[in-house]
């Protein structure tokens, strides 16, 4: 029987979380930005190796700039989280500890992965400095449009709640 | 030289250069006359240019008139809209003529088949019953069929296993999207305890049916009536008995004993479809 996971896609408006999900399913990007409403729910196998796959049942909830508010029926019986922010705009990370802090608490056990996206729009060294003086830990530093490191994040997760 | 003569000598002088040229504008003159009278000549001039302003007339109607006509179109469309109506609805009609005469004609073979070959068996229904032969039989012509059955776990909406009579859009999918809208309305409610039951939409019913670690979905095509509900909910206690409870809790179980004996999922679809495939509600 292939493995079936689900995986909630979370953050702020604008952060580019369908962006995210596109590129990894359809490896596509349109810069038309349309808001997401409600959750969004897409599939994607990935393989590790011949007859080793899991299913991906990635979930796009919609764009928050309160946490807390995202309704907690969306979110059980997750495997994995991907909380997103937009490295341009320091609002959508400015109270990124407590964010996290809020998902841990809905879900203290589950892989949570941080993911900065739109790092095609900055100089990646400088934005280091930035989240050293803000005390900002990431897991990965993606784009969207160009697909930069947004495989790998997915597999990543995918490897971790195998 | 006489007056007469210096007069004239005077007039060459001056005069020559001018004839010459008047002389040249009269013949070109005639030459244009000449081709606006005749109609060939005229043609062979002007057609071309014609034939291009045209061309280039065409063109530009998208952009230029495309506008204009959509404006005067919604404009005429707002002020006339019984007009429209009128003049769309012979072909609407004729439409709804041709579907109602179809479903006629089915009912009608339908009816020609409970009043022939069952007719006694309705009769004597109707005896012991005391309900009428015309109610039995339109009772017995409204049929509904299992179209579709997800066994779905709870919460993070991931699919057990599915029967299907036809090809859909993928299931892992439909599975989320029914937790999500499950989750969403038991969540806004707020209702403790309470399980969404049924989402319709046109010809169909998805009759939701929720236990513990998992729900059935169960997409209903046609007629569901509370018979039809109570039969459907036999057949999901049924399975869910037989099978599930024996099987389940150790099968999906997440704390990683692998000496419980797992069910495939193969083997979990054979028991829906041996259950619902042919089953009559």
């Amino acid at each position: 029987m292939q493995l079936s996971k689900k995986i909630v896609v979370l953050g702020h408006f604008g952060v580019g979380k369908t962006s995210l999900i596109r590129r990894f399913v359809e490896n596509s990007f349109s810069d038309n930005y349309k808001v997401s409403i409600g959750v969004h729910i897409t599939k994607k196998v990935v393989e590790f190796e011949v007859e080793d796959t899991m299913s991906l049942i990635l979930w796009d909830l919609e764009g928050t700039d309160e946490i807390k508010t995202i309704r907690d029926a969306y979110l059980l019986g997750t495997h994995g989280v991907v909380f997103v922010f937009d490295v341009t705009r320091p609002s959508t990370f400015q109270s990124l500890n407590t964010d996290l802090e809020i998902i841990k608490s809905k879900l203290p056990t589950t892989p949570l992965f941080v993911v900065g996206n739109k790092v095609d729009l900055v100089v990646v060294s400088e934005l280091e400095t930035l989240f050293k003086e803000n005390n900002i830990k990431t897991n990965f530093l993606t784009s969207a449009k160009t697909g930069d490191t947004v495989n790998d994040m997915f597999f990543e997760l995918a490897k971790l709640i195998k | 030289m006489v007056e007469k003569d210096k007069v004239e000598l005077l007039r060459d002088i001056l005069f020559t250069d001018d004839r010459v040229f008047v002389q040249k504008i009269a013949d070109r003159i005639g030459v244009i006359e000449q081709t606006i009278e005749e109609k060939d000549k005229l043609s062979e001039k002007v057609d071309p240019i014609i034939s291009k302003q045209l061309d280039d007339f065409v063109e530009e109607i998208p952009t230029k008139l495309g506008p204009a006509i959509t404006a005067t179109l919604k404009e005429e469309i707002r002020k006339n809209k019984e007009e429209i109506v009128d003049a769309l609805y012979p072909i609407l009609g004729k439409m709804i003529k041709k579907y109602i005469a179809q479903e006629i004609k089915m009912l009608s073979n339908k009816i020609s088949k409970q009043l022939s070959a069952k007719r006694w068996n309705i009769k004597f229904k109707s005896w012991f019953s005391g309900v009428k032969e015309e109610e039995i039989i339109i009772s017995n012509l409204s049929v509904s069929t299992i179209e579709q059955v997800l066994l779905i776990e709870r919460g993070s909406g991931i699919l057990a296993a599915s029967y299907s009579k036809t090809k859909t859009i993928d299931e892992d999918m439909i599975s989320g999207m029914l937790t999500a809208i499950k989750g969403f309305v038991e969540d806004a409610f707020g209702q403790k305890n309470q399980n969404l039951e049924l989402i319709e939409y046109e010809l169909y019913n998805i009759h939701l049916q929720s236990f513990v670690s998992y729900y059935v979905a169960v997409v209903i095509s046609g007629n569901y009536s509370l018979e039809a509900k109570d039969k459907v909910q036999d057949l999901i206690f049924d399975f869910y008995d037989d099978f599930m409870g024996k099987n389940l809790d150790s099968l999906f179980s997440s704390d990683g004993n692998e000496k419980k004996e797992k069910v495939s999922r193969a083997s979990l679809e054979k028991q829906l479809n041996k259950k619902f495939e042919n089953a009559i509600i």
